[in-house]
């Protein structure tokens, strides 16, 4: 499942065991939020959620103004500056959530993290449905010590369903594993059903 | 215990105190040379006369009156498809703490296209000079060397910016006005005067800078290619030295005789003394306008040919600047629009600085943490050669701060 249909969308630039940064070839052209990433390692490739994007300045010490009050559109004060697509960078967080074993996928941490200038693709659908095939992964998106770690599990269930053919009955399966994982706290549990209900 | 601020801002204040009192003066004097720039432009020939009477008796730079004093031109249209080339350079130097003899020149370089086809590189090259040609400039005709550091080191580095320069010209599209942006003065003033000998101009400006420039004014003949240096805030008196020629009351003049040992202010022509070009011309230019062309008077510049630098002042609304042109642009009426009208527009992009030099500047700039690690990978790389990277230890002390 690593064919041509993936979309490379940049390279790993920061790598730790439990989660790595994408920096994105495409200025603005994060992955979405709970979008799932493979980071290829030759036969070991790292599967990965998207659990947040920033576009920042490449270089800290200098600052965005505003540059469009007299521009018509967004898209002018680019035309007009054309530099500025070379001054920013768009980078995604990503949390591993498993790892391409041999034949058989893995809903564990890999047992070691992607090479820096790994390159990282967006899973096609098949992609996505065959890992999704369980669900064990969740409990690491949960768990992440990540203040919107909720967000990022909803988001995650809505983008697998998405590639699921019986898109309701994924989103029952998910929602009963997210409803053992977060039992004991009822509030957090209704929080992330709230954001998959269909 | 580093600087002490709370002593020196009692100087500091003083300072201040003591320009404040001399305001006034200096405003009377600016108010004079706007008029005496007003009254010689109805009578510029009389004027050059008088500056060709005075020749080298008058010892100061006396801007060159080809195309008149007060004449102000407004900004022509900029095209809207068009590309501007920017190239600045830094470098690390080697002092005698540090254990190679050896520099680093970083030239950064910025092409940016406007209009239908907007896009934009930035890139920076760094270049070591580490072998004996690079680090002294030897006189060809017999044993003498002089050292390239300090100043001479500059001029390398700018003759490396034109050479940057002249790529991106050529790479650039050729359907497309182009305006290539140096920073800072065309004028290698370092080379004027006696503080080097012949061999050294020869090597570096007849044997280097010129013929970058000669191949400069052939690319400009198959296509609209503005050269021209741009300068932030100059400091330079050129025209308002011509406009002490006007007012000095000695026929012919000659500042050793008739005024040598005379103090600050006490000579006549200080009537004018003090006020700077960009003074003057911030009261007579509009926003957008530029001043007529002048000459650069300095001595180097008489070995640049029809590279002599000529240069207009240009209202570019925060500030007057000073934008110099080899005299091949300068004769071409298309290629003074151009640079007029396209370094304005930089400004207006680049709020009030030309965006190609800023973002050149930013690819070029070498950080201190740069320099720090440039002398490591210096020093490992002699390490793993079994060479011992000596240095000084006063440096050691200055990097391994102990108490």
């Amino acid at each position: 499942m690593t064919g041509d249909a993936a979309k490379r969308i940049g390279e790993v630039v920061l790598a730790e065991s439990a989660r790595f940064t994408v920096h994105c070839y495409d200025l603005h052209g994060a992955p979405p939020l709970g979008a799932f990433l493979r980071a290829s390692d030759g036969h070991a490739p790292v599967y990965a959620v998207v659990a947040g994007a920033s576009t920042v300045s490449i270089d800290a010490g200098r600052r965005p103004v505003a540059l469009g009050e007299e521009e018509e559109s967004e898209e002018a004060v680019y035309r007009r500056n054309p530099q500025l697509a070379q001054l920013f960078r768009t980078e995604a967080q990503a949390l591993a959530v498993g790892f391409r074993d041999g034949d058989a996928l893995r809903h564990y941490l890999p047992p070691r993290p992607p090479r820096i200038h790994a390159f990282v693709s967006l899973c096609p659908p098949e992609e996505v449905r065959a890992f999704t095939q369980s669900l064990d992964f969740l409990a690491l998106l949960a768990n992440a010590p990540i203040p919107s770690a909720d967000d990022v599990l909803a988001a995650c269930v809505r983008e697998a369903a998405a590639a699921h053919d019986d898109r309701h009955a994924f989103l029952l399966r998910a929602g009963r594993e997210t409803a053992r994982l977060l039992g004991a706290d009822v509030q957090r549990l209704m929080t992330v059903l709230k954001r998959i209900r269909p | 215990m580093g600087l002490d601020l709370s002593r020196a801002a009692r100087d500091i204040d003083s300072m201040a105190g003591r320009l404040h009192d001399g305001a006034a003066a200096q405003a009377g004097r600016l108010t004079r040379a706007r008029a005496v720039l007003q009254a010689q432009d109805a009578r510029l020939d009389a004027l050059r006369e008088k500056v060709n009477r005075g020749g080298d008796r008058v010892t100061f730079l006396v801007a060159g009156l080809s195309d008149g004093l007060a004449a102000r031109h407004p900004a022509p249209d900029a095209p809207s498809d068009y590309v501007a080339l920017g190239a600045d350079g830094s470098q690390i130097e080697a002092d005698r703490h540090t254990p190679v003899a050896c520099f680093l020149l970083n030239v950064g370089t910025v092409t940016l296209r406007y209009g239908d086809a907007p896009g934009a590189t930035l890139d920076s090259v760094p270049l070591l000079l580490a072998d004996a040609a690079d680090l002294e400039v030897r006189d060809p005709s017999g044993s003498r060397s002089v050292r390239l550091d300090g100043p001479l080191l500059g001029v390398r580095r700018a003759i490396e910016e034109h050479r940057a320069l002249l790529e991106l010209a050529r790479r650039a599209p050729p359907e497309l006005p182009v305006v290539a942006l140096l920073d800072g003065s065309l004028v290698l003033w370092t080379l004027s005067g006696q503080a080097y000998p012949d061999f050294v101009r020869e090597a570096l400006l007849d044997r280097a800078l010129l013929p970058v420039l000669d191949e400069f004014a052939a690319l400009a003949r198959s296509r609209p290619l503005a050269l021209a240096s741009y300068i932030s805030y100059p400091r330079s008196t050129d025209v308002v030295n011509t406009l002490r020629v006007a007012e000095c009351p000695y026929e012919p003049p000659d500042c050793d005789r008739h005024c040598a040992g005379r103090g600050a202010f006490q000579r006549p022509c200080d009537s004018v003394g003090g006020v700077l070009d960009r003074d003057l011309f911030g009261g007579l230019l509009a926003p957008g306008e530029r001043s007529a062309l002048f000459d650069s008077a300095s001595s180097i510049v008489r070995r640049y040919g029809r590279h002599a630098v000529r240069f207009f002042y240009l209202n570019v609304g925060d500030e007057i600047a000073r934008v110099e042109m080899p005299q091949w642009a300068a004769d071409s009426p298309r290629l003074v629009e151009l640079a007029h009208s396209l370094a304005l527009d930089q400004c207006k992009r680049g709020r009030g600085y030309p965006v190609a030099l800023s973002e050149s500047h930013e690819q070029a700039v070498v950080h201190e943490a740069d320099r720090e690690q440039f002398w490591r990978l210096v020093e490992n790389a002699l390490a793993r050669r079994g060479l011992r990277a000596e240095t000084s230890a006063k440096s050691t002390s200055k990097r391994t701060r102990w108490l």
